[in-house]
């Protein structure tokens, strides 16, 4: 099975044809998928980093055109920190740990009791997007989601060669 | 011969996606099959050049033959393509308050309907499919009505015309009414029936209204809702359809009453009230051919396989009759209709082949390259292996004559392809990776034959099987060896099964109510009297709708042959069992004893006289009622013995032919000049304009006087 870049630049878009989607999620993935997300999300982007990891809709790690270092990078180009740290600590953060914050995103009665479960939002300082949502009881650390093996991705996994890190 | 002079009786119309197939017979018995590219635009248009095409064969024209027919059935696609495309009307849909998104929601399991296996059992995959109607178009009302039947709640006079006018200014084209628990008890449905009507003729509006009681009052709230937003949405576009046919046919003279093939195995006027029992039809069709076949052969208990370019289809006749299943799911809806059982798995002669990039084996399907048979053929644009491309290769088909001639087949792309994508992955030669495959489809739909048979408790050596379908007759042998079936029969007409299966079709309307019926063994005298006049009711209810239906259609109502039936169980079971009842009506307890005994007779049949459970008591849990009036049937062609030698005309030459890793030389004949009696032994292949059968070494054939092929392993 292969596909076209339109098609997989669709499949970002959410304009792909529900047939080809439900081919794609059901056959063996294609080999060169994972290139052709890549791509069709680099062009997107108004950055000249080059796109090593996307992390979530609008967030992605990039290598930084210059010093080739690895950064997590928001897609108004906003750059958060080193891809080992945790993005969110760069974050404006906004918790919701009141009742009234609550009843603003759910009906009353129908939200958590903000004494054991508060929502912490975390947004691009620049642009304002939301890039993430966490519901953690409300003393607990902010989570460190995902410390991606990036170098055992591209040799082991996908078989392309590691893109250069200082 | 004078083959002017005997008459055409009965044609059967086999509508496909692809192909639109006619199948005439004429007086004597004798067939033919046309074949037309099928056009959605105007069906009738694909019907007659089918005609011209089958015609042809006996030098006749559509002009001539049409006026001499006394019988004609239609079964299609229109009807499942509009669903499945959503193009039917604007319907406004009437439920109970605080119900409006049930319809939206559907039940889960129809996010995953249709589905192979892998892809059930992986949840990404599961969607939920646009409703028919959506909530912008849906009312509810304050009514209750509870399981027992007692209204809790009068339905709301004030807020049904509300939602009468609400829908009607949302352009509604239709307004379906479904109520909870209304197969219980109607008249809250019925008043609510009755408001909508006043309140749109006040309006003016001339819309139809489609209340569940009307048409399909079973239990099961999402099936039964469904099947009536079904029969509003895509029953009146589709009878524009029909009448388009039946137009055309009087256009050329025909003076008999088109047919539509229902779901239930009888036939049905495209006048019909209701008319979405239509939406499935084709596949019905062989299994009512092989039952009538069965009857000739004096055999009474049957599997049905069929096997096309996307899938394989069994159906089991046992004891001369077939089961129903009445609560199907079809267009990714769950239904209340009553639909002639099958099982079905998404491998045929379409199907892709390849290999799994991690395990490096063979996966067949579950997709098809449907009417592109495969690489071999350059113009369907393909690049994946199909089934039909290792036959090719194989020497199964001829390259030259696939469809009688109409397209040419390249061996040597399909070849290239089974190289780069099969043999050499797996370091075989192309043969031996297109003999695996093929062996593998073959052991899958054996396997899945032999399951569907004993998983219901049965013996495959008392079972005759009938083996018919475009791509059936290349196929027989390897899903039937070693299964030990009695007798394993492929029909002269293969490809034109279906529609000859239509044609041998009762003219009959079945309808069903939900009852609910439960009484102990040993009950006392009043309380099954009691019963029989519950059944006796829902009987005659059934009985006024089936008259109607003929009525219709300018039958006198003592010309219908009126036949009850029921539904029971032992209480507390799960399944039910359809009986046709020993009584014409129902009033005495000696009435309902006969009713048990019956029940109890047939659940012998099935399962076994050990198994049975008296003290459970019983349940009746459907009425059912058919109607059915006489007409014309196909009769078989009565040929003399000609002896077991094939006449030298009917032999072609030899191709090479490829199977136990070893070329053979395969004699070629041609089917149509075959003779009753003649006997054939592997390896050969004979072959048809629209069909192959294939008969490799280690198996005979015989072809009866009926045209009927036997195919027996060689001991």
């Amino acid at each position: 099975m292969s596909y076209t870049n339109e098609q997989v630049s669709h499949l970002i878009e959410g304009t792909l044809d529900w047939e080809t989607v439900f081919r794609m999620l059901s056959m063996p993935k294609d080999h060169t998928r994972f290139e052709q997300y890549r791509d069709a999300l680099q062009t997107k982007v108004t950055f000249k980093d080059r796109i090593v990891l996307p992390l979530s809709p609008h967030m992605y790690i990039v290598q930084t055109v210059n010093a080739k270092k690895w950064v997590v990078k928001c897609d108004c180009g906003h750059e958060f920190c080193d891809y080992r740290e945790n993005w969110k600590l760069h974050a404006v953060i906004y918790v919701r740990d009141t009742e009234e914050a609550m009843t603003e995103v759910y009906p009353k009665l129908m939200a958590p009791d903000v004494s054991w479960q508060v929502y912490r939002e975390y947004y691009c300082p620049t642009c304002g997007v939301m890039h993430d949502v966490e519901a953690p009881t409300p003393w607990y650390p902010v989570i460190h989601d995902f410390e991606p093996d990036i170098e055992t991705f591209y040799k082991d996994w996908i078989g392309l060669p590691v893109p250069e890190r200082a | 011969m004078g083959q002017q002079n005997i008459p055409v009786q009965v044609l059967g119309i086999d509508a496909g996606g692809t192909m639109t197939d006619t199948f005439f017979v004429r007086a004597d018995g004798r067939f033919v099959v046309g074949k037309a590219q099928s056009n959605p635009g105007d069906e009738s248009l694909a019907i007659y050049n089918s005609s011209v095409d089958a015609l042809a064969h006996w030098n006749r024209k559509v002009e001539d033959v049409y006026p001499e027919l006394v019988t004609c059935v239609y079964s299609g696609t229109a009807m499942l393509n509009r669903i499945l495309m959503r193009k039917g009307l604007k319907v406004g849909l009437l439920c109970n308050r605080g119900f409006e998104q049930i319809h939206s929601m559907g039940r889960a399991l129809q996010s995953y309907l249709g589905y192979a296996l892998e892809d059930r059992i992986h949840l990404n995959t599961h969607r939920y499919d646009e409703p028919l109607v959506p909530v912008s178009r849906t009312r509810g009302v304050t009514e209750r009505t509870d399981v027992q039947g007692s209204i809790v709640i009068p339905v709301r006079e004030a807020e049904v015309r509300q939602a009468t006018r609400e829908l009607v200014a949302a352009e509604s084209q239709a307004i379906v009414i479904c109520f909870l628990q209304s197969h219980k008890n109607e008249t809250s449905e019925q008043i609510a029936r009755d408001f909508v009507k006043d309140e749109l003729k006040k309006l003016g509006s001339p819309i139809p209204v489609f209340a569940s009681v009307d048409y399909y009052p079973s239990r099961k709230e999402s099936h039964r809702m469904n099947t009536v937003i079904l029969e509003a949405y895509g029953a009146e576009p589709s009878r524009e359809t029909l009448k388009k046919v039946s137009d055309r046919f009087k256009a050329n003279g025909a003076k008999f009453d088109l047919r539509v093939m229902a779901t239930h195995g009888g036939t049905i006027s495209w006048k019909a009230k209701e008319l979405a029992r239509t939406i499935v039809s084709g596949p019905i069709g062989g299994v009512i051919g092989a039952k009538l076949l069965g009857e000739c052969l004096g055999d009474e208990n049957i599997a049905c396989s069929d096997i096309g370019g996307t899938s394989f289809d069994v159906a089991l006749i046992t004891k001369g009759s077939f089961a129903i299943k009445s609560d199907p799911d079809m267009a990714r809806l769950v239904l209340s209709l009553p639909l002639v059982a099958m099982d079905s798995v998404g491998a045929g002669a379409g199907s892709f082949v390849r290999l799994d990039p991690y395990s490096k084996s063979i996966k067949l399907g579950p997709d098809s390259a449907g009417y592109r048979v495969g690489t071999c053929w350059p113009e369907s644009g393909l690049d994946t292996v199909t089934v039909s491309d290792c036959h090719v290769v194989l020497g199964y088909l001829n390259p030259l004559n696939f469809l009688g001639g109409a397209i040419k087949l390249d061996v040597e792309r399909a070849r290239q392809h089974i190289k780069a994508q099969i043999a050499d992955p797996l370091g075989l030669s192309i043969e031996d990776a297109a003999a695996g495959v093929i062996e593998l489809l073959d052991l899958t739909l054996s396997e899945y034959l032999r399951a569907n048979i004993s998983a219901k408790g049965y013996n495959p050596a008392e079972f005759t099987c009938f083996s018919y379908g475009g791509a059936g007759p290349v196929h027989t042998y390897g899903y039937t060896e070693g299964v030990g079936f009695k007798d394993v029969v492929v029909p002269a007409w293969a490809a034109g099964f279906s529609a000859f299966g239509c044609a041998c079709a009762d003219f009959e309307y079945r309808y069903d109510k939900s009852v609910d019926l439960g009484l102990p063994e040993n009950a006392s005298d009043a309380a099954k009297a009691g019963a029989c006049k519950t059944l006796q009711e829902a009987w005659s209810e059934l009985a006024t709708k089936v008259i109607d239906e003929f009525v219709i259609n300018g039958f006198k109502p003592e010309d219908v042959l009126l036949i009850p039936g029921y539904k029971m169980q032992y209480m507390g079971q799960l399944n039910d069992l359809e009986i046709v009842s020993p009584v014409t009506s129902a009033s005495k307890a000696e009435d309902w004893n006969k009713i048990v005994d019956a029940f109890e007779l047939q659940y012998t049949r099935v399962y076994a006289s050990s198994a049975r459970s008296p003290e459970l008591g019983f349940s009746v849990t459907g009425a059912i009622l058919r109607g059915t009036v006489a007409t014309q049937k196909p009769v078989l062609p009565e040929d003399a013995n000609a002896g077991p030698t094939p006449p030298a005309a009917a032999k072609l030459g030899t191709r090479p032919f490829y199977r136990h890793k070893k070329w053979v030389d395969a004699v070629i004949y041609k089917m149509e000049s075959l003779l009753a009696g003649n006997h054939i032994v592997g390896p050969a292949i004979i072959e048809s304009d629209s069909t192959t059968f294939v008969v490799p070494n280690g198996f005979e054939t015989t072809i009866d006087k009926h045209r009927l092929f036997h195919l027996k392993e060689v001991k």
